[in-house]
């Protein structure tokens, strides 16, 4: 097996008397971009700045690239480009400034540090900026160049808390396409609210809530395992109750659930099928053998949104759930 | 080495950038300038002995150590303090630069821009030079001394600044460190006991700048000033490295 590209260890993290992380075990492969999801103060950017040494934990190690983290502070954090949650920079240097700044603060060689600017402004178009005051840009700007900053050094990890926050859509749009274009070639922790965002970016997705690792999957089968499966939502012009006991007399059929009848006159139920099974053409059938008007019928997703509500809230105890996007 | 030089150049930078550098230096040459004037009108007094040390007229005097007690705390507090307020230090931290990197460039950046402010004086002693002749030796003794005392101030300010992420408490301690460094002498009226005299003696900035400006470069407050200064870079060091004060 190669070696994971982070490899995270049993990490508890206290303070006083607060315990942020307790025994958090994941691990990205070289290549993936992992999806970092949880409510605030779920724990993810402790995690983050422990995973570049910002921190230190109460227990547990970090390894980069095989690289324990306590041990080689300076070489993980060469091979590491993290996006902190608060993109706090110099506001009196100028954009291109500051990133040769970095690019002499990273190690990249003197001879290749004008390149690296030149390269990375292009990559996350600071173009028009570069000669600005970062002190006067705007905070989708002052974002890029401190994303610009992460690739100076062509780090082969990249750790990026809520990267697209404050973003206007266009920017967001950029950044995603951006963040997917690295993915090709580079690992990607990605620490984020926004669930679509996860859908469509994210290879595997972590769900931490309270300090405490919930799932890590595809969100293909996070969508599938544990947030209920799909259902079947019918619309058609009926009896509520009657269509209901119908539907649930069905073979295959879970479980009904009936929702108020549309204003004009079609009643709304959904049905969950039992084990993946289609139904669809079963309540077709059973339609037309009652003469319903049928509007709808279409198979719906459960969304990651349903599996993150449902992972990160408790019995009875509903967590804030996800910032709106 | 080149990772502490951008890192200093960096500090000395946001400092001649951001509005404290060039109203700190403002004020300092305009202290100084008055000071010049002054000189000027001492020399002018014909009763006045033309062999008089011109080092003991500019060093050591209200002047000095009100420029001294602007300087100093204004040019330390914000290099840890503003940081941590911003959160800057977060990305600082997490390059792949080493606290002691860290540590020194914030010293020496203080320090070079300290011993700048002071050296840019140095040109009157030039002029005066065009019309009266004196030693220079007074003169230069008066500068390293200065230059090195202040590199000893400068080093406790930034770790006062290492401790907290307000900079008005943080420039608040480095100048009642100062002060007490300042002030010290006044405690031997009430000391008898010889041997504590002469330790108090030992730690009064004013008897030091009192000998620099004679000429008389001792090695013995040197080594007070490479002292304190290693120790409080150590501690900055060592305060870094805690997660208490580190962001």
């Amino acid at each position: 097996m190669t070696t994971p590209a982070i490899e995270v260890q049993n990490l508890t993290k206290r303070y006083d008397a607060f315990t942020a992380l307790t025994d958090i075990t994941f691990s990205v492969q070289p290549g993936e971009i992992m999806g970092f999801l949880g409510p605030n103060g779920a724990g993810k950017t402790t995690t983050l700045r422990i995973l570049t040494g910002m921190i230190s934990p109460t227990q547990g190690t970090v390894r980069i690239n095989g690289l324990d983290v306590a041990e080689k502070p300076l070489e993980v954090r060469r091979q590491i480009g993290y996006l902190p949650e608060v993109v706090a920079l110099y506001p009196e240097l100028r954009v291109s400034e500051y990133l040769r700044y970095r690019a002499q603060i990273k190690s990249v060689p003197g001879m290749q540090q004008k390149a690296r600017v030149a390269a990375v402004t292009e990559q996350c178009a600071l173009g028009d900026v570069s000669r600005r005051l970062i002190g006067r840009l705007s905070k989708g700007y002052r974002q890029r160049v401190a994303l610009a900053d992460c690739l100076l050094a062509q780090p082969r990890v990249l750790i990026l808390d809520e990267p697209t926050v404050g973003l206007d859509p266009h920017q967001i749009r950029q950044t995603r396409e951006l963040i997917m274009a690295l993915g090709r070639t580079t690992t990607i922790l990605l620490s984020t609210h926004i669930l679509p965002e996860v859908e469509m970016i994210c290879h595997k997705v972590t769900i931490i809530d309270r300090g405490r690792i919930r799932a890590v999957d595809t969100p293909d089968k996070l969508r599938r395992g544990a947030g209920g499966g799909s259902h079947v939502r019918v619309q058609a012009r009926a009896d509520a109750a009657q269509a209901a006991q119908a539907l649930g007399a069905l073979p295959g059929v879970a479980r009904v659930t009936a929702h108020s009848t549309s204003p004009d006159g079609f009643a709304v139920i959904d049905v969950e099928p039992k084990e993946n099974q289609d139904v669809r053409e079963a309540i077709f059938k059973l339609a037309v053998q009652r003469s319903w008007t049928l509007r709808e019928l279409a198979a719906q997703r459960a969304s990651l949104e349903d599996v993150f509500v449902h992972l990160t809230t408790q019995e009875g105890e509903p967590v804030a759930a996800a910032k709106p996007a | 080495m080149s990772k502490w030089w951008a890192l200093t150049m960096r500090e000395l930078k946001s400092l001649w950038y951001s509005p404290i550098g060039p109203i700190v230096g403002g004020l300092f040459l305009f202290l100084q300038g008055f000071v010049f004037w002054l000189l000027i009108l001492i020399l002018n007094d014909p009763r006045i002995d033309p062999t008089w040390n011109m080092a003991r007229l500019f060093f050591g005097g209200f002047f000095y150590w009100l420029s001294l007690f602007i300087t100093v705390p204004t040019l330390t507090m914000r290099t840890f303090s503003e940081e941590k307020r911003t959160g800057s230090i977060e990305l600082l931290l997490t390059a792949p630069v080493t606290e002691t990197q860290v540590v020194l460039s914030k010293f020496f950046g203080a320090w070079i821009a300290y011993a700048l402010l002071w050296l840019s004086t140095i040109l009157y002693f030039f002029v005066l030079r065009a019309y009266i002749s004196f030693d220079w030796g007074p003169v230069l003794t008066g500068y390293a001394g200065t230059i090195l005392m202040g590199g000893m101030l400068i080093s406790v300010g930034i770790f006062t600044s290492s401790l907290t992420r307000n900079q008005v408490i943080s420039g608040l301690c480095a100048f009642v460190v100062l002060l007490l460094f300042f002030s010290i002498g006044l405690l031997s009226i009430f000391v008898r006991d010889p041997e504590g005299a002469e330790i108090i003696r030992y730690l009064s900035l004013p008897d030091h700048i009192n000998d620099f400006s004679r000429g008389f470069l001792d090695t013995r407050p040197l080594i007070l000033y490479a002292g304190i200064t290693a120790i409080s870079l150590l501690l900055t060091i060592r305060a870094l490295a805690n997660p208490r004060w580190r962001s």
